[in-house]
């Protein structure tokens, strides 16, 4: 069954240009000139539950669009749009219950908060009952480690205590897709090395389809089974993990591959 | 079979509004025990918050002394006034103070971890800050109106026009808010809108005339939430009383409207943020 299905997808920003200095500002209050720019520009794609995909790109590539048009933060300008058959232009709310997100550079934790409270107050969001949460608490808080500062408050944890804390709080409802923008930016290898054997778990024993944006190629090579790329809005690169090695590249370092696609201005022209 | 779907529909439509309750009393527990993390700062937020009111009540005692009414009110009509105005202010900073900063949340890309969540966005967004010091101004409200009001025939109204009063300031500022899915920079007459409505509503209505009174009762709905009110209870009026509750009940319309139009253009950001 496929998790997510994306037809054509597409989003443009309006952005505001302004010539230098205070002259430019001021001739942008009576003149203000607008330029559209497209973030995503007809992107297709399928994945099929259970499975892990990485999806990178360089920085403006449009993954982080992408991401928050499949969560309903974001409405498409064109193209459809289906995370496990719902439509989350239409039944964001109805999705949610079914999704996880983490944004490894936005905190969702409030960070007075110690991570106990924290986890009770996202089972309330997702309507779990106390007994029932407390119970699934305990059972994360174990299988993540976090039991020597599930009590201190979140401001006070190091990155790498709380990223686990935002993966458990992405979790708190068994959601059936998980979104990771960039979850081990910032963090020391041996806790990165932790949170990707977590993913794996996660996606081997409860068949957690995972659809992970990265800059990290090890995060890439050590978890996923197929790729896609973006840049400049378009997929490059859609392919396994697998095909991608056997393709005479044997002994190129993925990261070497990956920076010939993002340079490449032809569609998977390195291959 | 039908009045066993129609009965099945309410009991959903209940958990549903239950569930959104319970979340949203967390939200506003939790936003207070952040607060008071640090008590000294806690308590004397709202001591000088009440103070800070009081040494303005200081002028109306002395300009009361030299005049027997302002505008056509007397002492007891403006404290009543000011206390109902302190209140409604109170109460929808400690309930709903992110609304007050709407244009900033906006701006910089900040309501994604509220549209991520199965819940209705609007009220996670707005029961997700308080200000301490509101409780000054709540307090001070009801201290006020204790001490020099209690003749007031209808007091009795007080608590239904406070809760017209909140509605209405977070009305306001939440269609003025949402203005900033359009137009970046509405956060600065988003907040000169709202500094004018709470000046405005300190003054009895008596000296504004002309543009100005009609300014003040429905383009700044200061009348709404505070003016009539104090004259209804003074002197109750059916048809004031219609007029104020059916003009909240279409400034929330509009504002949640505008909100949720608005919402189809939020384009998030990639700045690093975190939830303090």
């Amino acid at each position: 069954m496929q998790a997510i299905r994306v037809e054509n997808l597409s989003k443009t920003f309006q952005v505001k240009r302004k010539e230098k200095g205070m002259k430019g500002s001021i001739q942008a209050i009576f003149h203000p000139q607008m330029e559209e720019v497209k973030a995503v520009d007809g992107v297709s794609f399928t994945v099929e539950e259970g499975e892990i995909l990485a999806f990178i790109g360089p920085n403006g590539a449009g993954k982080s669009t992408t991401i928050k048009m499949l969560t309903g933060i974001l409405y498409p300008d064109g193209g459809r749009v289906e995370v496990l058959g719902i439509d989350p232009t239409k039944k964001r709310k109805q999705l949610a219950y079914n999704i996880g997100t983490v944004f490894g550079q936005k905190e969702q934790l409030w960070t007075h908060l110690t991570p106990y409270d924290n986890f009770l107050f996202f089972s309330a969001i997702y309507d779990i009952p106390d007994k029932e949460a407390k119970e699934r608490i305990g059972e994360l808080a174990e299988r993540f480690e976090l039991g020597a500062f599930i009590n201190t408050p979140v401001r006070n944890l190091s990155l790498g205590q709380r990223i686990r804390c935002e993966i458990v709080a992405s979790l708190i409802h068994k959601p059936r897709v998980l979104f990771l923008d960039e979850p081990t930016i910032g963090l020391d290898p041996v806790v990165k090395e932790m949170i990707r054997s977590l993913i794996r778990q996660m996606n081997e024993e409860l068949h957690t389809t995972i659809f992970l944006t990265s800059h990290d190629v090890g995060d890439i090579e050590k978890l996923c089974r197929r790729i896609i790329i973006v840049n400049a809005g378009k997929i490059v690169l859609d392919d396994s993990m697998e095909h991608l090695r056997n393709k005479d590249l044997a002994d190129t370092p993925l990261e070497n591959i990956i920076m010939k696609i993002y340079k490449s201005e032809e569609r998977g022209a390195v291959l | 079979m039908s009045t066993v779907v129609n009965r099945e529909n309410a009991v959903n439509i209940l958990t549903v509004f239950k569930n959104q309750l319970r979340v949203c009393l967390l939200s506003v527990k939790y936003n207070i025990m952040r607060e008071m993390v640090n008590k000294v700062t806690f308590v004397t937020n709202i001591l000088f918050m009440m103070l800070n009111n009081a040494t303005i009540l200081v002028q109306w005692v002395i300009l009361f002394h030299l005049r027997e009414e302002v505008g056509g009110y007397t002492m007891k009509e403006i404290m009543l006034l000011w206390g109902m105005t302190a209140a409604s202010y109170g109460l929808s900073h400690v309930l709903f103070a992110r609304v007050f900063s709407l244009p900033e949340l906006i701006i910089s890309g900040k309501l994604d971890a509220y549209l991520v969540q199965p819940k209705n966005v609007l009220l996670s967004v707005m029961t997700s800050a308080t200000n301490v010091s509101a409780i000054g101004d709540f307090l001070y409200g009801l201290v006020v109106i204790g001490i020099f009001c209690t003749g007031v025939s209808g007091l009795y109204l007080l608590p239904l026009f406070v809760l017209t009063g909140t509605a209405i300031f977070v009305a306001y500022a939440l269609l003025l808010g949402s203005l900033s899915f359009w137009f970046v920079r509405m956060d600065m007459l988003s907040g000169q809108m709202m500094m004018g409505m709470i000046s405005f509503a300190t003054y009895p209505d008596g000296i504004f005339k002309g543009v100005s009174r009609f300014l003040l009762y429905f383009i700044i709905p200061v009348g709404m939430a505070v003016y009539h009110p104090v004259h209804m209870m003074i002197s109750f009026d059916k048809r004031l009383l219609l007029t104020v509750l059916v003009y909240t009940f279409l400034l929330g319309t509009a504002a949640v409207t505008a909100f949720y139009r608005g919402l189809r253009r939020y384009s998030s950001s990639s700045l690093m943020e975190a939830r303090l």
